[in-house]
């Protein structure tokens, strides 16, 4: 509120100063706290072991990764799909939209993790769990974003357009397509981000192969640098594909303000 | 108007289907390992909570995992607000933060996990911590969006009107903040829990999770179909608390 106003040059600078502070400060820590042996080197590799082993276990993963992103794509499709297809029915009308949507507010409140065990009682260990699972995680946040897109849609727009003539299929290409697009592609970021969470946690819980599963042997047998070298990897991975979907959302709805 | 109200229509359906599902399951030649019939699943919660099934130390488990959600909502709603309004105070900590914030919400936590488990050991802080780490983000997001769209004239009114600086937040700050932050509480919740639960069901030592696991790894399914249903119950019941918060902060 007493802020110090600076030319925009030197505020960036400040700015990509403290980033660079922040992430050097991690690593120092995370460097004396396994050098002077706050925990035990056996559950911690300093950030240089870690780095050394990167590229070998980048290479070991390699089948493991294949794996995660082909289930996680086909979960996401999947997941996306069936949220616009009954988002779409849902909102067809406002009563079926009053009479469905507690109960997909409720789906979406409830912790779905809980559910786990039963997706492995019904569909066993093996692949069609992880993608159904990853697929249910993309559901609902991204059909709380198709209801939401569907309200952005005025009712006022469509009148204008049939005024001018467009056609039922005109009407949606051009007039409620536009308009529900931004939301739908923020929907998108937070479907996808779910998505990843789901995938990597049946993953974790009960796969043979993929990335949770890579992980898990590897904190159990204790490959310490390893592991540590192999959640740097997975991190990576999954940041470029949701900030790639955030700078799509951003893009979408640029045009708005 | 000879429409019935949406709530009838809503309750009529989830009845059919119970319905339908308990037909089913008494009449076709599904598993009872894999299914069970609503009525049956309705009893067995009914008998856990009355603490005279089979389920052993139902109270105890439970008690285990509300301390764990509460302990863990309680540090990610403090710590949540408090480096909010940090990040929100300055432009440049904000400025400078917000990209690590972003990059840092973009990892899936789930991931992390098996080092938490590394480095805290199978306790209850494992289970805590990574519910904070899953739940912190979207409070800390709401919590310094609702400060940022705050409108300045406000706080140079409550200047000029003689207001001091603990007068200005509590008189305007936190009025005007309120209904996002508890928004971000709320969802913030549903977070805390998702987190406590994915660990107990990753690291089975204590808690519903380790009563889940118990019920499935023994093929009890009336008992894992119930226990779910208790558990989710738990979401529910802290979403639905922080509902009325806020439609009450609201008006």
């Amino acid at each position: 509120m007493n802020a110090v106003i600076l030319a925009p040059h030197v505020h960036l600078r400040l700015t990509r100063v403290i980033q660079i502070g922040f992430v050097a400060a991690v690593l120092l820590i995370w460097h004396l706290a396994a050098t002077l042996g706050w925990v035990d080197n056996l559950f911690l590799a300093t950030p240089l072991a870690t780095a050394r082993v990167f590229i070998s276990t980048a290479i070991l993963s390699e089948p493991h990764l294949a794996a995660t992103l082909s289930s996680f794509i086909v979960a996401l499709f999947m997941g996306v799909l069936a949220a616009m297809v009954v988002g779409f029915l849902v909102n067809l009308s406002r009563y079926s939209y009053f009479v469905f949507m507690p109960i997909l507010v409720l789906g979406v409140a409830i912790p779905k993790v809980t559910l786990l065990p039963l997706f492995v009682l019904w569909f066993g260990i093996e692949k069609t769990t992880i993608i159904i699972f990853g697929a249910l995680s993309a559901f609902f946040p991204m059909i709380v974003n198709v209801s939401a897109a569907s309200q952005e849609v005025k009712p006022a727009q469509i009148t204008l357009a049939r005024a001018m003539g467009y056609s039922r299929i005109q009407t949606y290409r051009k007039v409620i397509f536009p308009a529900m697009l931004p939301v739908l592609t923020s929907g998108l970021f937070y479907a996808c981000n779910a998505a990843l969470v789901g995938v990597f946690l049946v993953e974790l819980f009960l796969a043979r192969s993929g990335m949770g599963a890579f992980i898990r042997d590897l904190a159990t047998t204790f490959r310490t640098p390893e592991l540590y070298a192999a959640i740097i990897l997975v991190s990576l991975v999954s940041v470029v594909i949701n900030m790639s979907l955030w700078f799509l959302a951003r893009h979408f709805s640029s045009w708005r303000t | 108007m000879s429409r019935l109200s949406p709530a009838v229509t809503r309750t009529i359906i989830i009845v059919c289907v119970l319905i339908v599902c308990e037909i089913v399951t008494d009449y076709s030649s599904a598993s009872r390992i894999i299914v069970a019939p609503p009525s049956e699943i309705f009893w067995q919660v009914l008998k856990i909570v009355t603490a005279t099934s089979n389920v052993p130390h139902f109270y105890p488990n439970a008690w285990i995992t509300i301390q764990e959600v509460l302990g863990a909502f309680a540090v990610t709603a403090i710590v949540g607000i408090g480096l909010g309004f940090a990040f929100a105070s300055s432009k440049l900590i904000g400025d400078a933060f917000e990209p690590i914030l972003l990059v840092l919400y973009a990892i899936p936590m789930v991931i992390l996990f098996p080092l938490f488990v590394l480095i805290l050991g199978i306790g209850m802080a494992p289970k805590i911590v990574f519910g904070i780490t899953v739940g912190i983000f979207v409070v800390v997001f709401n919590t310094s969006a609702a400060v940022r769209q705050i409108d300045p004239n406000f706080t140079r009114l409550a200047r000029s009107l003689g207001y001091g600086r603990v007068m200005t937040f509590f008189k305007v700050i936190l009025p005007a903040t309120a209904p996002t932050i508890l928004a971000g509480l709320r969802l913030g919740f549903g977070y805390t829990v998702i987190g406590v639960m994915a660990a107990e069901l990753l690291v089975v030592t204590k808690g519903l999770g380790s009563l889940i696991d118990w019920a499935s790894f023994n093929y009890f399914t009336p008992q894992l179909y119930a226990l779910i249903i208790i558990t989710l119950m738990i979401g529910v019941t802290g979403n639905s608390f922080f509902s009325v918060l806020e439609r009450r902060w609201v008006k």
